[in-house]
């Protein structure tokens, strides 16, 4: 998704080279429709990103659950308090960052 | 050549076609970790990395100052009742790994013991399989919410 918005900005970039070319009386415009253009994919590539990020963690939680069935490994409680530590933290960033918000 | 930006854009549109239809939009296949779990425990125990790795990513839409207020409402509202949830699943998940491990302590003791030692794994177990069913709900409202607002 990433590669897609990467390309698709690449493409207006170039678009926006041939701007010279087009006649005076709809430059304007044209370069107003390329500017919005341009907003959306960096709106978009920002979302996508966030996406691929959580994708990104899911699919380590499920190698790592699918190497723990592969080899019949049971789970430790070192691993379930760390599992838990790890939701702590976040829920904890999660609070101050809603905190933060509500103050402004 | 009357039209120069059309067919500019027609030529783009030709050139980007079969590249756009080579790509699969909308990709980022999220993973259901749980799926791969054999054991309640393994369940369990991904579980509760997906609700981190939720709230992590709840924490980034938190941040952006773009996020609707009633949006940001609804995600501290859902994260309320998943974490205590969660913190439940934690306790029955470290007592049920701890009573398997007595279980198999016991296996070369007295009947007696052998018996205790079941029952309180049994209990164990059906306290889990309780706390892992009442954790999925508010942890899923929540991906629910993130995948929503992804669109």
């Amino acid at each position: 998704m990433l590669n897609l918005l990467l390309q698709l900005q690449l493409l207006l970039a170039a678009l926006s080279a041939f701007l010279p070319l087009v006649p005076d009386a709809h430059r304007a415009r044209a370069g107003e429709i390329l500017d919005v253009a341009a907003k959306v994919l960096a709106a978009g590539s920002s979302i996508a990103s966030n996406a691929d990020d959580l994708a990104a963690k899911l699919a380590a939680v499920r190698a790592e659950v699918e190497a723990m069935a592969a080899s019949d490994t049971a789970v430790s409680v070192q691993q379930l308090d760390a599992a838990m530590e790890r939701v702590r933290a976040a829920s904890g960033a999660f609070r101050a960052a809603l905190a933060a918000e509500a103050s402004e | 050549m009357r039209h120069p930006l059309r067919v500019l854009a027609l030529a783009c549109a030709l050139t980007l076609t079969p590249a756009c239809a080579s790509l699969e939009l909308g990709a980022t296949r999220i993973e259901n970790p749980l799926a791969a779990a054999q054991t309640i425990d393994q369940r369990a125990y991904a579980l509760l990395h997906v609700y981190a790795a939720i709230l992590e990513e709840a924490t980034d839409i938190v941040a952006d100052p773009a996020t609707p207020l009633a949006f940001k409402q609804a995600l501290g509202q859902a994260e309320r009742v998943a974490t205590p949830a969660a913190d439940t699943l934690h306790v029955a998940v470290t007592a049920y790994v701890r009573a398997r491990a007595d279980f198999d302590v016991a296996s070369g003791a007295s009947q007696p013991t052998i018996q205790r030692s079941a029952t309180a794994l049994s209990i164990a177990a059906r306290r889990l399989n309780e706390a892992v069913a009442e954790a999925q709900a508010p942890i899923a409202e929540l991906e629910g919410l993130i995948r929503a607002h992804r669109g």
